[in-house]
């Protein structure tokens, strides 16, 4: 028997619909404060990769948030795979920037992985050996098998960072949302993140990457849109 | 060896004895989130803020455990509701209200002119506790660890990464309160132990001791218990003997482990460099 964290969840996506549509969003921090995103559409089809690219501040994370229901949407609305937000968590994975995470809390990394399966165990059921194995499996992928039993504080900068990707992995979302996965990580850190982001793509999932350096990617994405100051701008 | 099985002879250390380690327990285990979720500061305003409700069940003639754990869930409840649209900042009003609290109840006490139960409130009376006062803490207690228990997963989940326990749909809101309110319970049967000046103390004394020598959190709540555990019954020994205030010397106690442990963690670093 299962109990899901919310009801109305696990719904099946639209084959014909985009991963994600965004039409005339408007998120702000508090309810009377200036909007952090203004009048926002997009567009996103199954299966692609986008970069979204911006300066600090430009509100990517602000977007970020609002797709994966952290932040309360004030105007217009958002659809990912064909349904509203709290009927599709499970298919939607935000890695935030790392400094989110409280890296001093005691536990592994494994167990920070398993976590990734949390959204498919609900209430009271414990991970299993396939959960494990799953979360071995990830971290396998993202190549820091061997630090699966350090404790988190113990990782590099880039090493969190691939964890995180690890315990994205692990949960398994067809729309993967990655706040500045490149930001501040060594050369290894990179190639590994920059090789599973082509992967998942060619699983039929869909990457959406925020980044404030674009040169550097540019040609790996199939589509870069640009923000500045909440709004989508026009190069 | 007598010195030790002494004490156990009488029925009231027996009892004090058995609270005390429930208690111990109690905190210890779910110290282990208030530590790590940076609540402590939270806890040591419950502790103070229970001082009221104990005067005024106190004055009226009423359970002084019901006026404790109300007073206390009132001023949890109220700091999360509070702290919710961010006019006052949070740790503000945690500074602010149990000062507030204390002093109500040291004003409603002084319209009485008798300090004398005032002394036990402030610092707990473990080898004066009842039967009806054990069996209410057995209570609370088994409740407080089976949730603990049953949503353990969550508690970690929640801890160390919150915004991901939201956006996989986990009610996170819900959760706060629910912490806040477990926290007002096992602050309302420290009281009992230590009395409400000291019960933040074992809330958060067992567990950064542990801390410093796990980074396990299953290892880091057993370590917490054990060190409560042994520091209460401790504390008893220290207050059969010496005669001295029970709540302080259980703290006392906890503040001695506290230092081992640092020590060692010390030494174990500068040995590893």
């Amino acid at each position: 028997m299962k109990f899901p964290y919310c009801q109305h969840r696990h719904s099946s996506p639209d084959p014909k619909a985009p991963a994600l549509e965004i039409q005339g969003l408007g998120v702000s921090y508090s309810s009377e404060g200036k909007f952090a995103l203004r009048d926002f559409d997009i567009s996103v089809p199954a299966g692609s990769s986008l970069a979204l690219v911006g300066p600090n501040g430009a509100g990517k994370s602000t977007l970020f948030k609002a797709i994966c229901g952290l932040l309360p949407i004030r105007k217009g609305h958002i659809r990912v795979f064909g349904h509203p937000l709290d009927a599709c968590h499970h298919r939607v994975v935000y890695l935030p920037q790392r400094s989110e995470i409280d890296w001093y809390f005691p536990i592994s990394v494994l167990d920070l992985v398993v976590m990734g399966r949390y959204v498919y165990l609900g209430w009271f059921t414990r991970p299993d050996k396939r959960d494990i194995e799953i979360a071995r499996l990830s971290l396998k992928e993202m190549n820091v098998l061997d630090l699966a039993h350090r404790q988190i504080s113990k990782l590099s900068g880039g090493q969190q960072q691939r964890v995180l990707i690890a315990r994205a992995l692990a949960q398994n979302a067809d729309l993967l949302l990655l706040d500045e996965p490149l930001n501040a990580v060594d050369a290894t850190t990179r190639q590994t993140v920059t090789e599973i982001l082509h992967k998942v793509k060619t699983q039929g999932k869909t990457v959406i990457v925020a980044t404030h350096y674009f040169d550097q990617e540019e040609g790996r994405y199939d589509k870069a849109i640009y923000l500045k100051d909440g709004k989508k701008c026009i190069i | 060896m007598h010195y030790l099985t002494d004490p156990f002879q009488y029925e009231f250390i027996r009892r004090a004895v058995l609270a005390a380690v429930i208690i111990g327990v109690l905190c210890a285990a779910l110290g282990t989130f208030i530590v790590l979720r940076r609540m402590a500061v939270v806890g040591h305003a419950l502790t103070h803020s229970a001082l009221p409700g104990l005067v005024i069940a106190y004055l009226m003639g009423g359970s002084l455990f019901a006026g404790a754990l109300i007073a206390t869930v009132l001023t949890a409840l109220g700091i999360g509701f509070l702290a919710r649209d961010e006019n006052v900042y949070e740790d503000t009003l945690v500074g602010m209200v149990p000062n507030i609290m204390f002093a109500f109840g040291i004003l409603l006490i002084s319209t009485t002119k008798s300090f004398r139960d005032l002394f036990s409130m402030l610092f707990g009376n473990i080898l004066g506790i009842t039967d009806g006062d054990l069996h209410l803490i057995m209570l609370i207690s088994a409740v407080s660890l089976i949730a603990l228990f049953l949503f353990y997963k969550e508690l970690k989940l929640f801890s160390v990464d919150p915004n991901y326990a939201k956006t996989i749909g986990m009610p996170v809101k819900f959760m706060h309160y629910g912490i806040l309110l477990f926290l007002s319970f096992t602050v309302v049967v420290g009281i009992q132990a230590v009395g409400t000046v000291l019960t933040n103390a074992l809330l958060v004394i067992p567990v950064a001791a542990a801390r410093l020598l796990t980074d396990r959190l299953g290892v880091m709540m057993i370590l917490s218990c054990i060190f409560a555990v042994l520091s209460a019954i401790g504390g008893i020994y220290l207050s059969y003997y010496f005669g001295s205030a029970s709540g302080a010397s259980i703290v006392m106690f906890a503040a001695l482990i506290f230092a081992l442990a640092w020590v060692y963690k010390f030494i174990y670093d500068y040995k590893a460099k």
